[in-house]
């Protein structure tokens, strides 16, 4: 190659330097990715590598308190199932729970304690070690303590042996203020409760053996108390038995989940559906149904409520109303159950007294299919009596703002965000010198405390639950954690004892973990169970694996209403803020099965699960009626902004078939400021513009007490869909037959099916 | 013989008459309506068994959404008796597919336990099966997926996670069905008794709206349930032969 | 005159002879590459023999590899295990040294995988070893190895092969082996 010159020959140098450096890429490129074979320097004694190992324990993702059971494989937690053993959920699990694996592998969790560093809100930490805050910590409560200011601990409702801790270690600061505060808590229920039959507990709902529900307002299938429990009698009492099939009746103003499951939806006007229950019982009277000593009184107590007059008042026809009142009747047994929108007007309380009375005057207290009453938790007292109202919380605020809080102890509960701004709680929190966080997620709450000690998830920490409503016998479930901590963060009674240890309270909490103390706690049930196992730590290894442990005890009591209670029957009109002129609109906030109380929007599976109503997933939107619209001029997916009195918000339009014309309803659970990278600044929180109304008695929040406005931005920002047209278009895709089966009229019988399929 | 013999007898084997009647089992599903509430825990179930991925709102908003078994909600009439009816939806296992007739390259078939099965490295995206599928319940990869880290701590090892540009949908969860019959062998037992295998779906279902089993099997639940006069196909009139049978909703008879 | 092949080839030999020289490279690189940095026997944390242990004290596979039979995974023994026997054999090597370190410190070992099936595919170990299928079969003759190479061509090819030779009853349904 005598003709290459000295450019030509850097050239082909440089080019066969190229081509074996790509060579040795590509060869590089197409190799296996180097795994590894990592063992276990010593492994535990249940493991296997390539074998799934099964951990029962408690769902943590709603106050049900359902049985799970957790698939684990090489260490890692894969799938949680229902625990089949567990009598509140039987093996199932809603979406909720199936998504609680998002909460422990979450990518924005709390991986360690810090000290705020910016501003409050601003965001900022800085790392710190346990021993380092913890000191801190324990120092200033101790300074509290001594010098006589006020320490609050705000906790999200909590049961069995953590609650006692809590209750033990605020005895121990010399403070009365424990409370507990969950959202959705009703309030109103156990207020009425109390009224009616003199108990402030919750009873067990027989929806299973029922032959006719009559729900106001209550979405038991999606949300309500414990919504598996109630699905499992759902599905049994429509198609489980040899029985009639089981009829379901909604009263509500926006269809609900349980709305759509029931045979028929009726809507009544917000805030009415008390006066309706009433106006069925003095139906019932008529009818003959109830023959006690005292039906003179109820007769008396009645009597304003005819038919007629509570047509009017409701918005229901006085024929549906007699109609609705002799099948409940003649019903073997028929149910009455309210909740939900219900348990949130300024009349909730009376509102609940009237639907229970149903149950009352057709006499099903304390039998199948009817309301069975529970007794008392096998640990502690009933868990609801530290439940924080608004009342309750806007007097914390109240005591901030004057300076009379020195700290405040938050575990995992989200005030700042479920609150109204009305309420001025998170500006209160300004003026409170120390707030400790103990939640597993930078929160809005969280975002506002000076020390964040963040805690375990519910699958990595030990823990006992008795589900609230129990099932009218004694349960009790341990949660146990089915994998190793992921990070450097403790379990919220770990960190409670440590505290009570640098604090000098040994003497009232003398254990050094939670498991000890649950084990300590657990003794007791095993000595008053009277068990087959011959000592303890069998037990103690039986309930473990089995994950529940319960006693065939049941109260047998009669319900006698006092006539002072029979008297003062009434419904009052419901209060609303805002007039009727300027703010057209009742608002409806609902909560779903995916967001619950909004602690849903930072899994991502729960963001895109589309909401099964508008088949909607990321966002917030708010749902009118076609009429509404239409007089309004709005299609869907028009930005409109709703204001109260309080405040204004924008959300994209959706026409929805089965809402009042005077309502509007918006989905609870986005909005958030904060909370991670999947909920943050996504859609808006329709809690922020209510008006700060309470029940009467029970002074809760009366979330479905606000008038709106609404106008059009004239922008658009339709929110995303899945799923196609909302009209089966003649497809026949959902087939219908009648409540008689022999009626005929079906297209198919799949005797005939052919296994054998036939060219063509 | 050859390669191209071969593929074209198997292909042969599976359109004759009576094949399917040389199944080992016929795995079905019902779906009972009338309790079936609309809750979508069958859909996170699904999502968490089989490493289904997040596919985000803007992908969503393209209509790639990601759900191999989905609630489907129909309304009907008009305010105030508007009334809504919810059906989960997921793949038919069809007997008579006409997603497997279509690729080119046998990445679908139908296998002996009458399952209609999914090869997703075998597959090359052409996506027709999902344009045959009268169900819509095939779904594209347009990209690799992605899961926040730890997220993919939670990633099922039995299941594989598919990659960009291949089509994957419901197996009645395969993988438990192979463990079921891992555990019969175990027992030495030659089948897998009724009940004891469910795909993530029917076993979280709240309302015990989904049953799970073989048809061929005249004492299994699901045998029995297709006796029920409410039993039906959904689009029967395309002849598929699904695999999962519907009981149709119940409308009570008001006033 | 029209432009003959001739003539444009001569033109593009510079360019032409570039390519080739390229092209060249490349093939040279992979195979640089494929021989002097193989990934299939890939240096471990330890350099255990299979040949020692397997080959001349004649351990079981399973006496380490105890889930074979039992799990889809055949799994690698603890360093618990290790420790069983080199508490006091061969104490003063400096590998076993090395693993004892590991032992104190209570870190796993790092191993790196040799046969490493692609995620897609469903293989278990239980049925195999169940069937009496050798472990050579796939592994190739390990207790000759003193760093294990992946040596038997582990492809689908395999798999079939044997599943048809042996009748294996479903054997060449994919969902057998895909998942």
């Amino acid at each position: 190659m005598s003709n290459v010159d000295r450019r030509q020959f850097l050239k082909l140098v440089g080019a066969g330097g190229v081509g074996a450096g790509a060579g040795f890429m590509l060869a590089e490129s197409i190799k296996h990715p180097v795994e590894y074979l990592i063992p276990y320097p010593i492994p535990p004694e249940e493991f296997s590598p390539g074998i799934a190992t099964w951990y029962n324990s408690v769902c943590g993702m709603c106050p049900a308190g359902c049985g799970i059971s957790v698939r684990t494989r090489e260490g890692r937690a894969k799938k949680i199932e229902g625990n089949p053993l567990h009598p509140v959920n039987q093996g199932r699990l809603c979406a909720l729970g199936q998504a609680g694996l998002q909460t422990l592998y979450n990518p924005d969790r709390l991986t360690g304690p810090m000290l705020q560093s910016g501003e409050r809100g601003s965001e900022e930490f800085i790392q710190t070690t346990w021993e380092e805050s913890l000191a801190t910590v324990a120092h200033r409560l101790a300074a509290a303590r001594d010098g006589g200011k006020n320490i609050y601990l705000l906790s999200e409702g909590v049961r069995g042996h953590l609650a006692m801790l809590l209750e033990r270690f605020m005895d121990g600061l010399g403070s009365e203020h424990l409370m507990h505060y969950d959202f959705a808590h009703p309030h109103a229920l156990y207020a009425a409760n109390q009224r009616l039959f003199g108990e402030h507990t919750l009873p067990y709902y027989d929806i299973r053996n029922t032959r006719y529900l009559l729900s106001f307002g209550a979405d038991y299938l999606s949300n309500w108390l414990s919504p598996v429990h109630h699905s499992l009698g759902f599905g049994h009492s429509r198609q489980g038995t040899d029985l009639d099939r089981g009829r379901f009746v909604q009263i509500e103003a926006k269809m609900s989940l349980s709305g759509a499951a029931a045979d028929e939806w009726i809507p009544a006007r917000p805030g009415s559906e008390g006066i309706l229950a009433l106006g069925l019982a003095h139906q019932i009277l008529a009818g003959g149904a109830y023959t006690g000593s005292d039906f003179d009184d109820w007769n008396a107590a009645l009597a304003g409520y005819s038919a007629e007059s509570v047509a009017e008042r409701t918005g229901v026809a006085a024929k549906t109303i007699v109609r609705l009142a002799s099948e409940f009747m003649k019903a073997e047994p028929g149910l009455a159950i309210g909740g939900g929108a219900v348990d949130n007007h300024s009349n909730a309380v009376d509102t609940l007294v009237a639907v229970n009375l149903l149950n009352y005057l057709v006499g099903n207290i304390g039998k199948p299919g009817g309301i069975v009453f529970n007794s008392d938790p096998v640990v502690g007292g009933p868990a609801n009596n530290r439940q924080a109202n608004f009342i309750a919380m806007q007097q914390l605020a109240e005591q901030a703002r004057h300076g009379a809080i020195d700290v405040l102890i938050v575990n995992n509960t989200n005030p700042v965000f479920t609150l109204p701004h009305a309420s001025g709680f998170r500006e209160a929190l300004a003026s409170i010198p120390m707030i400790v966080s103990l939640s597993s997620f930078m929160d809005e709450t969280t975002t506002m405390a000076d020390v964040v000690l963040p805690s375990h998830s519910y699958l990595e920490s030990w823990g006992d639950d008795m589900p609230q409503p129990g099932l009218g016998f004694p349960v009790a479930a341990i949660s146990q954690p089915v994998v190793s901590p992921l990070y450097n963060t403790r379990a919220t009674g770990d960190i409670i004892l440590d505290l009570a240890g640098k604090l000098g309270m040994k003497d009232s909490m003398p254990w050094d973990s939670m498991e000890a103390c649950l084990k300590d706690g657990w003794r007791q049930i095993y000595e008053r169970s009277s068990p087959d196992a011959s000592d303890f730590d069998t037990f103690w290894r039986d309930v473990l694996v089995s994950g529940v442990w319960g006693e065939d005890i049941h109260r047998q009591d009669t319900v006698v209403v006092d006539k002072s209670v029979i008297d003062n029957i009434d419904v009052a009109e419901p209060e609303f803020s805002g007039d009727s002129e300027q703010y057209p609109f009742f608002l409806h906030p609902y909560m779903s099965t995916a967001m619950y109380d909004g602690r849903g929007a930072n899994l991502p599976w729960m963001q895109e699960l589309p909401d099964p109503m508008t088949s909607i997933v990321y966002g917030s939107w708010v749902e009118m009626n076609p009429a509404t619209a239409q007089q309004l001029g709005l299609r869907d997916g028009d930005l409109v902004s709703i204001s109260s009195e309080y405040g204004s918000l924008e959300a994209p339009v959706v026409i929805f078939p089965a809402i009042m014309p005077e309502v509007i309803a918006m989905p609870i659970g986005q909005g958030h400021s904060a909370f991670g990278r999947y909920a943050r600044d996504r859609g808006t929180n329709p809690l922020q513009i209510l008006a700060p109304l309470t029940a009467t008695t029970s002074g809760s929040l009366a979330t479905h007490a606000t008038r709106v406005s609404l106008a059009a931005t004239g922008r658009r920002a339709a929110p995303v869909q899945t799923g196609g047209d909302t009209r089966q278009l003649g497809r026949n895709i959902v087939q219908f037959t009648g409540d008689d089966s022999s009626a005929g009229g079906h297209s198919a019988n799949l005797n005939s099916i052919p296994i054998v399929v036939k060219t063509t | 013989m050859n390669f191209i013999d071969r593929f074209m007898a198997s292909w042969r084997k599976y359109r004759k008459p009576g094949y399917y009647e040389e199944f080992d089992y016929a795995w079905t599903m019902t779906v009972d309506l009338d309790r079936c509430t609309g809750c979508g825990a069958c859909v996170t179930a699904c999502q968490a068994e089989n490493n289904i991925p997040i596919v985000g709102e803007k992908e969503l908003g393209r209509g790639r959404e990601m759900q191999w078994i989905r609630i489907e909600r129909y309304w009907e009439g008009e305010y105030p008796n508007a009334k809504l009816s919810f059906i989960p939806m997921l793949c038919q296992q069809c007997d008579a597919a006409p997603c497997e007739t279509v690729c080119p390259v046998s990445a679908t078939y139908h296998n002996q336990d009458g399952l209609n099965a999914q090869i997703y490295n075998r597959c090359i995206g052409t996506r027709s099966c999902a344009v045959y599928c009268p169900y819509e319940v095939r779904y594209f990869n347009y990209y690799d997926h992605h899961w926040d880290a730890p997220l993919e701590q939670q990633l099922n090892p039995d299941v594989t996670v598919r990659e960009k540009g291949v089509m994957e949908k419901c197996t009645f969860c395969v993988q438990r069905i192979r463990q079921a019959k891992d555990h019969a062998k175990d027992d030495g037992r030659r089948r897998v008794k009724d009940g004891e295998v469910q795909p993530a779906c029917v076993q979280t279902c709240p309302s015990e709206a989904l049953t799970f089993g073989d048809r061929k099997d005249a004492n299994s639940v699901v045998a029995k349930k297709m006796n029920d006069p409410r039993a039906y196909h959904v689009l029967e009139e395309t002849n598929t032969l699904p695999s999962v049978v519907y009981l149709k909703k119940v409308r009570a008879n008001a006033d | 005159m029209s432009v003959s092949i001739v003539h444009t080839l001569r033109v593009l030999r510079p360019a032409a002879m570039i390519a080739l020289v390229a092209l060249t490279g490349l093939v040279v690189g992979f195979y640089v590459n494929a021989t002097f940095f193989p990934g299939t026997s890939p240096e471990q944390p330890i350099n255990f023999s299979h040949r020692i242990h397997a080959g001349e004290n004649q351990i079981p596979c399973m006496y380490c590899h105890v889930q074979a039979r039992r799990s889809i995974s055949a799994g690698v023994p603890s360093v618990n295990k290790c420790m069983g026997c080199h508490a006091e054999v061969a104490t003063d090597s400096p590998q076993i040294r090395l693993l004892a370190s590991y032992f104190e410190t209570k870190e796993p070992i790092p191993w790196i995988k040799v046969h490493d099936l692609p995620d897609f595919v469903h293989f278990t170990h239980k049925r195999h070893v169940q069937a009496d299928i050798e472990c050579q079969t796939c592994h190739g003759p390990v207790e000759t190895m003193d760093v294990v190479s992946r040596e038997a061509p582990v492809k689908m090819g395999l798999c079939l092969d044997c599943h048809r030779k042996n009748e294996v009853e479903h054997g060449t349904d994919c969902w057998t082996c895909h998942k």
